[in-house]
């Protein structure tokens, strides 16, 4: 049977409403589970006014059956058949006639009983005591109290709409009682609706210019998008944060396009379009990747036939770029070093000081790593944007579009003639806000955003300020997945360790947590997010715990580790060596090191041993050093025979424990090579049982 | 339809739904919320309908006359209603139609904006309300006041005057606006934000407005000692004002910054305790 739920609210924000939608589903299922109703759907809908959930559910819960049992067959029954006073009591005392006694066979024997027939609730009744309990059971970041009621919501909730197989669910929240009625658009149509069914519903809301599925408005925003760019060949700026705002904040979409004075045109893209995002949600236009001086709007309504929606949203945009205008010219009059000291008074973070400091610092973190990454010939102009690159924060245009920090800073660089290399390093500093986002393109740029994301990440931590599931007030996850993301993607090679040592000495005495301390959490850290960004590109779980097993010296170094490990993993080579290495990892469990004296290795297996793994070890060394795990992986494969051949003819635990020691020695000088490739002891082989252990 | 009518006609619908008109207070303020027909009466049980026009002063909003849409004193029409009622946002929307603005050939949206006056110790949920994308009213709904819960709920709803009648008259510029018919904006407001704005941004001396900004503390502080609690919030807005245009000639550092809110924030919490008294019988 058909069920239908209409919370109408006013406006909700759009990261509330899917929410609300999502976890009124869920719950309301959970509910009908413990209760004992099928469900056989169960959808959830609506707009920033209504949420909404359609299903099918069944009529009521199943009838129960029971079996209540009485007295041993023996005592109730008289040799003649006839029940004795044992049956007729149990009888009469459960209200029923002797006739309906029967024999019931249990694990102790036979007795009387009889069978129960329990009616299963109908369904309307349940919801009615179920909706109202789900409703109120919802949560939202931000709770509002409303009028002079008790309950607490996104925004006010103003009407209940609750019907089951066409019949209105009548439940009491807070003096609100549902019913079949809801009420139309705020606007256009503000008088009541009825419906009995979702076919009613819809279509009533449909007459009134409400389209109730939210990927109904996303098609039709994007076919009307299409239908009014199709004349001017241009294409939208995509923005899908944004359409799916639109989607969610309108009942009926209406695109309309609209356009500005060309000479605004003058404003770089970025700034034009973050004015119309922020400023008035609208989209930009744009033609071969030109901004051209149109927009898109949408629209709560039917139609715009007299143009004045369009003309007041042109009026208010003009405003906005008036705005931006004066506050990119203005801007450009001090240049971004004069306008440096104004740093100081801005707060980076209490124990950490300004702005200025973290630029001084910046600076020099930023020399370190041009050092260390060959680029030597970036380093003035890397230096030059490590002191520049926090100076937009003091700006007109980052006060009033913070989201343009970074970017609008390089392009006044740029715009004030200062040399390429900085002015992209400074754009591109932010970068990357996601891991969906692109890693900075310029080497000048990544260096300068590992650099300001670390700087923040050590000093953070030194202040021992915890990251926790929930809490992280800096963003410090964000920011190590982008330096591990742009250390994988630009391939950089950097000691990981000696970075944070360099940036703890750059804190100097201002870090109170002891200096090992901090690393061991980074350590920890990174590692944390290098398996995550590396599991959410479906690399087996096993492989990219083996890769990370092997130590965190060098970000790039441990992406590669675990890529060689999945390009090898089906060789034929890989599976037995996988096998050898645990198998040496087991022998030497908890032995103590031992020195090699080659004079001792009188078997011919482990002089060969001895030999293929010199021979192993200076070709594996270099490959290693340099990052080609690939190929070092290949070559220590051709330990595997060597080592089989030496356990079989071999006694490692020999008696002798000179000879013994000799040969722990030499499994030990092997293991250490093969831990800088990985630790294999966490890779899963399927003929693990049959060889191995 | 001139300014002065809006405002008129804002006055008798709103009136016409049983609101108090109350004067214009007489003490420079940052919006309407921070006089006390506000303040006090949005605090403790007893229902509250206001409303009244209040200027606002937004010292670095100056821009000495030059931009056509931004000015350091703006009117503010504000509404109080407590509790909300159920039917506050369709009441609202009349109070469009009654200026004669015909919403079916017009795009009325209320885009979610959550309001908050750390200053006040005030936060609220609701939302801008736009116009054919141009924000004319903020619409909230107050949660707390004066550090504290407040119930019941009262409903605020502020019209941005200029940015209304800039809608009516359909102009770009602000002090193209008529505030009569034969008054323009301008004719009453362009010197004004000329000689504000120089002042605001150039003139104002830093040492008298710290001064000032002491000085008012310590008397509220006195005041609430002897508990006169209303004089003692008009110290409090005088100190706020102060900050502002402090805050305005550029001469407050961060923590400065953090440290000046908390003062007033504290004194204004105090304030509250003492209106509303021990069994928040306000």
């Amino acid at each position: 049977m058909e069920f239908l739920l209409e919370i109408n609210v006013e406006e909700m924000p759009t990261s509330h409403v899917r929410t609300a939608l999502d976890d009124l589903a869920e719950r309301l299922a959970r509910e009908l589970a413990s209760a004992k109703i099928a469900v056989a759907s169960l959808a959830a809908l609506g707009t920033c006014r209504r949420l909404v959930l359609v299903g099918d559910f069944a009529e009521g819960q199943a009838d129960r059956e029971g079996l209540v049992t009485g007295p041993p067959k023996a005592a109730a029954y008289a040799a003649d058949g006839s029940p004795t006073p044992a049956a007729l009591g149990f009888a009469r005392s459960k209200g029923i006639d002797v006739s309906r006694l029967e024999i019931v066979k249990t694990a102790r024997g036979e007795y009387v009983g009889f069978r129960t027939v329990e009616k299963g609730k109908p369904t309307a009744e349940i919801l009615a005591k179920a909706v109202p309990q789900v409703i109120g059971s919802l949560s939202f970041p931000k709770m509002m109290r409303w009028g002079s009621g008790t309950m607490r919501f996104s925004r006010p909730v103003r009407g209940l709409l609750c019907v089951f197989g066409g019949a209105p669910v009548v439940f009491e929240m807070d003096g609100l009682r549902s019913g079949d009625a809801t009420v139309g658009h705020k606007i256009r149509a503000p008088r009541p609706i009825r419906a009995s069914n979702f076919a009613e519903y819809k279509a009533a809301l449909r007459e009134v210019r409400v389209a109730v599925d939210p990927e109904e408005r996303k098609a039709m925003i994007l076919d009307q998008i299409a239908a009014r760019l199709a004349p001017l060949g241009a294409e939208l700026y995509s923005d899908p944060g944004l359409l799916a705002r639109l989607a969610n904040d309108v009942e009926w979409p209406f695109v309309f396009l609209g356009s500005f004075p060309e000479g605004y045109l003058a404003l770089p893209i970025e700034v034009l379009s973050t004015a119309m995002r922020e400023g008035l949600k609208v989209f930009s236009v744009v033609k071969s990747g030109r901004q051209i001086p149109y927009f898109l709007g949408v629209a709560d309504a039917e139609s715009d036939e007299r143009g004045l929606i369009r003309v007041g949203n042109e009026r208010v945009l003009k405003a906005r770029l008036e705005d931006a205008r004066f506050f990119w010219m203005n801007d450009l009059k001090t240049s971004l070093k004069k306008r440096a000291p104004a740093l100081k008074h801005v707060l980076f973070q209490e124990k950490l000081g300004s702005y200025d400091d973290k630029a001084q610092r910046l600076k020099k973190i930023a020399a370190y790593l041009a050092e260390r990454a060959e680029g030597e010939k970036i380093a003035k102009d890397l230096g030059v944007a490590a002191e520049l690159c926090k100076v937009d924060l003091v700006t007109d245009m980052v006060r009033e579009f913070p989201s343009l920090q970074g970017k609008v800073g390089g392009l006044y660089a740029r715009a004030e003639g200062l040399p390429e290399v900085a002015a992209a390093a400074i754009y591109e500093h932010y970068l990357p806000q996601s891991l969906e986002d692109d890693s900075p393109g310029t080497l000048a740029g990544s260096l300068l955003s590992i650099a300001d994301k670390l700087d923040s990440i050590v000093g953070v931590v030194g202040l021992g300020i915890q990251t926790t599931g929930s809490s992280d007030p800096f963003g410090l996850r964000r920011n190590a997945q982008g330096v591990c993301k742009i250390a994988i993607d630009r391939k950089l090679s950097f000691s990981f360790p000696r970075l944070v040592d360099k940036v703890q000495a750059v804190y100097g005495d201002k870090l109170k947590r002891p200096k090992a301390e901090i690393l061991d959490y980074l350590r920890d850290f990174f590692l944390g997010r290098l398996k995550y960004l590396h599991e959410r590109q479906d690399i087996r779980y096993d492989l990219v715990a083996a890769g990370l097993g092997a130590g965190l010296e060098n970000i790039y170094h441990v992406h590669l580790r675990i890529k060689a490990l999945d390009a090898l993993k089906a060789s034929p080579q890989f599976e037995p060596f996988i096998l050898m290495a645990k198998r040496v990892n087991n022998i030497l469990a908890g032995q103590p090191a031992c020195a090699l004296n080659p004079d001792l290795l009188v078997e011919k297996e482990e002089r060969e041993l001895q030999a293929a793994f010199s021979i192993v070890k200076e070709n594996v060394g270099p490959l290693i050093a340099r990052g080609d795990f690939g190929q070092a992986q290949k070559i220590v494969f051709r330990l595997e025979p060597v080592l089989t051949a030496f356990f079989e003819k071999v006694l490692v635990m020999a008696k002798e424990a000179p000879v013994r020691k000799n040969r722990l020695a030499l499994l030990q000088a092997i293991r250490k090579i093969l831990a800088q490739m990985a630790d294999y002891s966490q890779v899963v082989v399927e003929g693990e049982k049959a060889g191995g252990r | 339809m001139s300014l002065q009518n809006l405002i008129l006609n804002l006055q008798t619908y709103w009136a016409g739904r049983g609101c108090y008109l109350a004067p214009t207070y007489d003490v420079e303020v940052g919006a309407g919320t921070m006089t006390p027909d506000t303040f006090f009466r949005v605090l403790g049980p007893r229902p509250w309908k206001v409303a009244y026009v209040q200027p606002s002063r937004r010292p670095t909003d100056g821009r000495y006359g030059e931009n056509p849409n931004r000015v350091q004193k703006h009117h503010q029409f504000q509404v109080i209603v407590k509790p909300s009622p159920a039917d506050i946002q369709d009441i609202y929307i009349a109070s469009l139609t009654s200026l004669g603005i015909d919403l079916a050939h017009h795009d009325l949206r209320f885009d979610e904006d959550d309001w908050e006056s750390p200053t006040i110790g005030a936060w609220g949920v609701g939302w801008s309300v736009h116009l054919d994308g141009l924000e004319i009213t903020q619409f909230t709904y107050f949660q707390q006041a004066g550090g504290r819960d407040v119930f019941p709920i009262p409903v605020e709803i502020t019209y941005g005057l200029e940015r209304l009648e800039m809608f009516l008259e359909e102009k770009d510029n602000i002090y193209d606006l008529q505030w009569s018919d034969d008054v323009s904006y301008g004719d009453l407001r362009l010197e004004e934000e000329r000689q504000f704005s120089d002042y605001n941004f150039n003139r104002a001396t830093v040492r008298s407005l710290r001064e000032s900004f002491a000085l008012c503390e310590k008397e509220a502080g006195q005041l609430l000692d002897k508990g006169l609690y209303l004089p003692a919030y008009d110290m409090c807005l005088k100190c706020s004002h102060a900050f502002n245009l402090l805050d305005a000639r550029g001469a407050i550092s961060v923590t400065e910054r953090v440290k000046m809110i908390a003062q007033i924030r504290a004194l204004v919490s105090r304030v509250a305790v003492q209106f509303v008294g021990p069994e928040g019988r306000a």
